[in-house]
């Protein structure tokens, strides 16, 4: 039940095979991330160029996607990152992975490089490699477009000129706004020659129990619309969390010269700029704005890194610059950082007009990021230096990364400055992507009222109530770790599952209850909670072969040594032996060796999976 | 008489509705496989639940060549028993209320009276209401429209 194929392509053959994909391996991995991470274990040559044709390429959907499943419409797409220096993976909504299943197919793992441009057209039980002639060097809305004008209902996954360009910050787009947005999996769409996936398929998928699924994904609809989180997401989306953050001094502003920025990008500013609120396939909590300047955004993401970061404090122009990213298909994450990190660069002296081509940097010009957005995507200038990311820090006179926001290569995904909330620090720097608060944020910490009791029966242990202690800390972001990796295995969306936004919403039982009506198995809700682990120690592995050492579960240089300078926060940053010592209950709950690697049985047992 | 009723301006496009309906009618997900289909197309930043109006004078069964529709209790019927697939109906309805997949027709019949679709859609852009005179005013027009265009 559920069962889709799995497609191996091969680009510089030209060939298609499908692979058998056993019950046993299902059962421990499910699907999306999970399974993904078995497949680069088991397919990846370490030190393989992630830029080259060593490099292997998957989309993979989640084990729910497609399925009447609340928020259940996702993908994740992996590989070895350009950009980083691990393991490179993005979590993805919008309308392509349910589109893929109802093709007949839940991954295509992608090896080699096309000789010419190409797209994949996958539809009803075949997989076809066709010429990209015509859809190279379009935009991501304008190549989406063609696709529908020329194939009919299709849905894609696409990369911009700026995956075409190799920037290693490129990221894959489904729809206007949605993006595999991170670690640069749109750059290895690039190198492979490969500019889309474009997906139709008339297929329905199985229900072991149908009537058994409406009845309980109903009850779980009503759980979740009950909750008082649930319409404010869908009203003003993420842009709730700006002002959260920053009413105690916790957003990066200007690369964390400063922690507090303007109530202009508040939610009820954004909230102005708003058509409508839409959904992902699947959703029924709808948080995406379509935005009055022609597109969609913008995240507490995009206010943050597009925003504050770069000296921007006028909706209309974040906005539009956070369209801007979403049609070239660069990752606003990253684009922030470095942008700001350059400026910041800039402003010391440590760079000058001869190094940005006569470009005097400097935050809060909205022309100037707008254009230096363009020159990146086009690898023009002083965009061709930026184009590398942090790769380009000796050539900017910064060869340490001492002014990046950074780990382990990848800059930070949200705007929280984590110096104050020491979870949401220990969760950045142990996240095996690099910093990325959607792989173990604790995001409860934010809720500093939240009854000490609650926070025991959440996380099944004591866990100290101050946000600014370490105490305890490597508890919550064990469990956020955990339970994160197991919902991008399910294909569901964080936004309705237990301990992201909120102390409620979907967890382990009611996964369980998914699986079981789906597909006639019958999983515990133990069996389930290893699945976690394992995906997390498989990422390990991968990353620990790429040459991962502990050093590398680190912060930025900025959060140990400077302290905040506004607000509440004021006057916190992170004391690296509290640090190191979080760091170490967090190897030991994880059943690390004290180095952080791996134990050899356990490294036996994932490889013996099959 | 309770009918569906469209708000096309509160539809998110998520299409839950259609997996239900898929689900319930089929016993498979997919929103290809349903008798409600959210038309939508984010880059001309639209949605629109596409539905039976149950017409009172409906063209599905003025062409069925099987004599296939009736309709019941103000319910427009199809038996699956005398269709032979041709999907003239599907070809024909003003508003493209009649899906296929092959050569099977899926057409909304309230689901007895109680509609799957309805229960799941968390923005009230399909509802399941008692007639008034608005209402039938509000359906109404739209046959009107979707005929005369």
């Amino acid at each position: 039940m559920l069962k889709r194929k799995t497609a191996v392509v091969d680009l510089t053959e030209g060939t298609v095979k499908d692979i058998t994909v056993s019950d046993e391996l299902r059962r421990a991995y499910y699907g999306g991330r999970g399974l993904n991470m078995h497949y680069l274990l088991n397919m990846l040559t370490p030190g393989a160029d992630p830029l080259g044709p060593k490099n292997v390429l998957i989309f993979g959907t989640g084990f729910l996607t497609g399925i009447l499943a609340p928020n259940s419409g996702r993908f994740n797409i992996s590989a070895k990152s350009p950009e980083s220096q691990v393991v490179g993976d993005s979590n993805c909504g919008g309308f392509f992975a349910p589109e893929l299943k109802y093709a007949g197919y839940e991954r295509v793992i992608i090896t080699g490089k096309a000789p010419e441009p190409s797209y994949i057209y996958i539809e009803d039980g075949t997989v076809e490699i066709r010429s990209a002639d015509g859809y190279w060097g379009l935009d991501t809305q304008e190549v989406q477009k063609a696709f529908k004008r020329d194939l009919g209902m299709v849905e894609s996954a696409v990369c911009g000129v700026a995956g075409e360009k190799l920037v290693r910050y490129a990221c894959v787009r489904n729809g206007v706004k949605n993006a595999a947005g991170r670690s640069g999996m749109g750059a290895v769409m690039g190198s492979k020659n490969l500019k889309a996936m474009v997906a139709r398929g008339t297929g329905g998928i199985e229900i072991a129990d149908p009537e058994g699924l409406l009845r309980y994904t109903e009850e779980l609809k009503d759980y979740i619309m009950s909750s008082k989180i649930t319409p404010i997401i869908g009203s003003v989306g993420t842009p709730l969390l700006y002002e959260v953050s920053n009413a105690f001094g916790a957003i990066r502003t200007k690369n964390s010269q400063l922690n507090q920025w303007s109530s202009n990008l508040d939610a009820a500013e954004i909230d102005k700029h708003v058509e409508k609120m839409i959904a992902c396939a699947d959703c029924i909590v709808h948080c995406r704005h379509r935005n009055m300047q022609g597109g969609e955004g913008p995240e507490y993401t995009a206010l943050g890194l597009v925003g504050a970061n770069i000296g921007l404090d006028n909706a209309d122009e974040v906005i539009r610059m956070n369209n801007l990213c979403n049609d070239l298909g660069l990752d606003i994450s990253s684009s922030g950082t470095y942008m700001a990190w350059a400026t910041e660069l800039y402003e010391k002296g440590l760079i000058t007009k001869e190094d940005t081509g006569g470009m005097e940097l400097e935050f809060g010009n909205f022309e100037q990021y707008s254009e230096l957005l363009r020159m990146i995507n086009d690898r023009e200038g002083f965009g061709d230096v930026l184009a590398e990311g942090r790769h380009a820090a000796a050539t900017l006179n910064d060869p340490e990364g001492d002014y990046l926001i950074t780990v382990k290569g990848l800059p930070q995904s949200d705007p929280h400055d984590v110096r104050y909330m020491k979870a949401f620090a220990l969760g950045i720097a142990t996240s095996s992507r690099g910093a990325d608060h959607l792989r173990s944020r604790p995001t409860l910490e934010i809720f500093f009222k939240l009854p000490a009791e609650v926070k025991e029966k959440i996380y099944g242990a004591k866990v100290n109530s101050d946000p600014t202690s370490f105490d305890s800390k490597e508890i919550p972001v064990h469990f956020s770790d955990n339970i994160f990796a197991t919902i991008d295995c399910m294909g569901l969306c964080k936004f309705i599952c237990h301990g992201f936004n909120s102390p409620h919403y979907l967890s382990y039982p009611h996964f369980v209850g998914l699986i079981n009506r789906a597909t006639g198995w019958e999983v515990t809700e133990e069996e389930l909670q290893t699945v976690g682990p394992r995906v997390i120690d498989t990422e390990r592995i991968i990353n620990i072969r790429e040459g991962l050492v502990k050093s590398w579960d680190t912060l930025p240089k900025k959060y140990f040594d400077d302290p905040m300078p506004l607000g509440q926060a004021k006057g916190h940053h992170i004391d690296r032996e509290e640090f190191a010592a979080a760091l170490d209950r967090y190897y030991e709950l994880r059943g690390w060796k004290p180095d952080g690697m791996v134990q050899e049985e356990r490294i036996e047992e994932l490889e013996g999976i099959a | 008489m309770k009918y569906i009723y469209v708000y096309p301006e509160l539809c998110t496009g998520c299409r839950v509705c259609a997996l239900a309906c898929s689900l319930k009618k089929n016993g498979v997900c997919n929103p290809k496989h349903s008798a409600i289909y959210v038309a939508r197309d984010e880059f001309e930043r639209w949605e629109y639940p596409i539905v039976c109006l149950q017409c009172e004078d409906p063209v599905c069964v003025e062409v069925c060549p099987q004599n296939a529709y009736t309709i019941e209790d103000g319910i427009v019927i199809h038996d699956e028993e005398r269709c032979i697939g041709c999907r003239l109906c599907a070809t024909l309805c003003p508003n493209a209320a009649i899906n296929t997949m092959g050569t099977k027709i899926l057409k909304c019949d309230l689901c007895g009276g109680d509609p799957e679709c309805v229960k799941f859609c968390t923005t009230e852009a399909i509802k399941y209401l008692e007639e008034t005179a608005e209402l039938e005013q509000r359906r109404h027009a739209l046959v009107n429209r979707l005929r005369s265009a």
